[in-house]
């Protein structure tokens, strides 16, 4: 049996416990819904759940696509201008150490409670880690490179272009890997205390109504938003770096 | 013509520490002359001052009449650090344009695969510096500071990571880059057999702080196998030896 068909084994092994579990416990569907019950809503409830998570998918990859600019960008200034990093650090990590989820009913006051509030729930988290990461690459680049790029008189922008980038990728593809699932927490975080749309919308809402296979639908559904974007960039990073650097 | 001169030179690191103190020495243009002496001498300390990445010290440093950071601005100098330097993620080929992508002299690719002609590394054109040996990349580096047909070309080192079986053939290697392009070629080496095979000139440092404490003219008759074994050559080999342990 190859990986693939062993983790859909392993799945659907796990299921098959479940709903055994259910029936044997008869335990109530408000508190613990069946396998089949949740599939069964998911199949009927599939549009709304698809709608609603394109749009939490949306904001945690404009929050993710923003945070992971303005920290490369960061990262690359500070490279330069070595003295703002004590301006910026101590900034960033505050911003690291406030929990995010206290921070939203401030950012719903101030950016209200559309998709603005979210993406910027979505870059707060994001922005850490490849600030740090980014930072780390570049100063672990070879300083006999750095002193090469000076002997043949390479502008910042031919730096930046043919040694700073390439030699941050692998720092930066790590901490995309880390900020690609905690972007979708962050948006759903978001829309968990003020939104009337998107997929934590439908988990709290429905949460309310004690519709509890709803909300494991749209939990199933988050995670594999989640677990898809990691993929993605796992994907982008073995084509980009791994494969570039002959590590695999 | 002397391509490099180096008058009355000192740098000081610390207030009272010297790495290099009144140094005076000349190399003529096309000829190879190696730097030797014990750790701590200020080897490197010299190759930085020459190539212009280290802009502060006292004296005199002119690089075919011009300063050494003016020289680095004209692209005027190739320089071989210890270890190979290829950017890992651009091909053998891709790593030897570099120094006219940068300057913006590319010519797709026809020098850098004349230079690797020369050292016979024409057909790994498009591997990754990874799919190399030690020395071969290290081939590669050497013929990379060739590209833009600098005046002196800066060697720091450059075989102190292969073993001593193979390095006999990148010394063959280094020579003859050195007759076919007469560039003038400074060495900074730890090994004496180096030193003596390869120069036209030995230069002997003290250490701490780096002082000139002697100039040996090598005249060998190189292209002979037994070389290395010849009374001569072993003469010079003592002699260097002899000079570094009167300390």
């Amino acid at each position: 049996m190859n990986k693939t068909g062993l983790v859909f084994f392993k799945v659907l092994i796990f299921l098959a416990l479940w709903q055994a579990a259910v029936m044997i416990t008869r335990v109530p569907g408000y508190i613990l819904p069946s396998p089949v019950a949740v599939f069964s809503t998911l199949v009927v409830n599939i549009r709304l759940i698809l709608e609603n998570a394109f749009l939490t998918f949306g904001e945690a990859f404009a929050g993710f696509l923003i945070a992971n600019l303005i920290s490369i960008f960061l990262a690359i200034f500070i490279a330069f201008y070595q003295k703002i990093e004590d301006v910026v650090m101590p900034v960033a990590i505050a911003l690291k150490t406030i929990p995010v989820i206290a921070l939203t009913p401030i950012l719903i006051l101030w950016f209200g409670s559309g998709p603005l509030s979210k993406i910027i729930m979505a870059m707060l988290i994001c922005f850490f880690p490849a600030l740090v990461n980014v930072l780390r690459g570049i100063k672990s680049l070879d300083k006999n490179l750095l002193a090469l790029f000076r002997i043949y008189q390479a502008n910042r922008v031919q730096l930046i272009k043919m040694l700073i980038f390439p030699s941050i990728l692998p720092y930066l593809f790590a901490a995309l890997k880390v900020s690609s699932s905690l972007a979708v927490v962050g948006a759903l975080v978001g829309e968990f205390i003020g939104s009337n749309r998107g997929l934590g919308f439908l988990i709290v809402s429905n949460y309310y109504n004690m519709n509890t296979s709803f909300v494991f639908a749209a939990i199933m559904i988050s995670s594999i938003m989640g677990i898809s974007f990691y993929y993605a960039i796992s994907f982008l990073e073995k084509r980009f770096v791994l494969k570039s650097e002959g590590m695999i | 013509m002397n391509s490099i001169e180096v008058l009355s030179v000192s740098k000081e690191y610390a207030k009272g520490f010297y790495a290099l103190r009144d140094l005076t020495f000349s190399v003529e243009e096309g000829s190879f002359v190696s730097i030797v002496g014990p750790f701590g001498c200020g080897k490197t300390t010299l190759l930085n001052l020459l190539s212009g990445i280290t802009e502060d010290y006292c004296g005199t440093i002119k690089i075919k009449d011009k300063s050494p950071v003016e020289a680095r601005k004209t692209r005027k100098i190739g320089y071989v650090f210890q270890s190979p330097t290829l950017l890992p993620w651009r091909s053998v080929i891709e790593n030897v344009t570099l120094p006219q992508e940068i300057s913006g002299t590319e010519d797709k690719g026809v020098r850098a695969f004349e230079l690797l002609k020369m050292v016979k590394l024409d057909c790994f054109t498009e591997r990754r510096p990874d799919e190399l040996s030690g020395g071969m990349q290290q081939l590669v580096s050497i013929v990379r500071s060739l590209a833009l047909d600098p005046d002196v070309l800066l060697l720091d080192e450059p075989f102190s990571c292969i073993d001593e079986i193979n390095r006999s053939r990148f010394h063959d290697e280094l020579l003859k880059i050195h007759k076919q392009t007469r560039k003038t070629t400074l060495l900074v080496t730890h090994s004496l057999t180096e030193a003596v095979y390869l120069s036209d000139r030995v230069i002997i440092l003290t250490p701490n702080p780096g002082r000139l404490k002697k100039i040996i003219d090598i005249d060998l008759i190189r292209g002979s196998d037994t070389l290395c074994f010849s009374d001569e050559f072993l003469g010079y080999i003592k002699k260097i030896r002899m000079e570094l342990s009167n300390e």
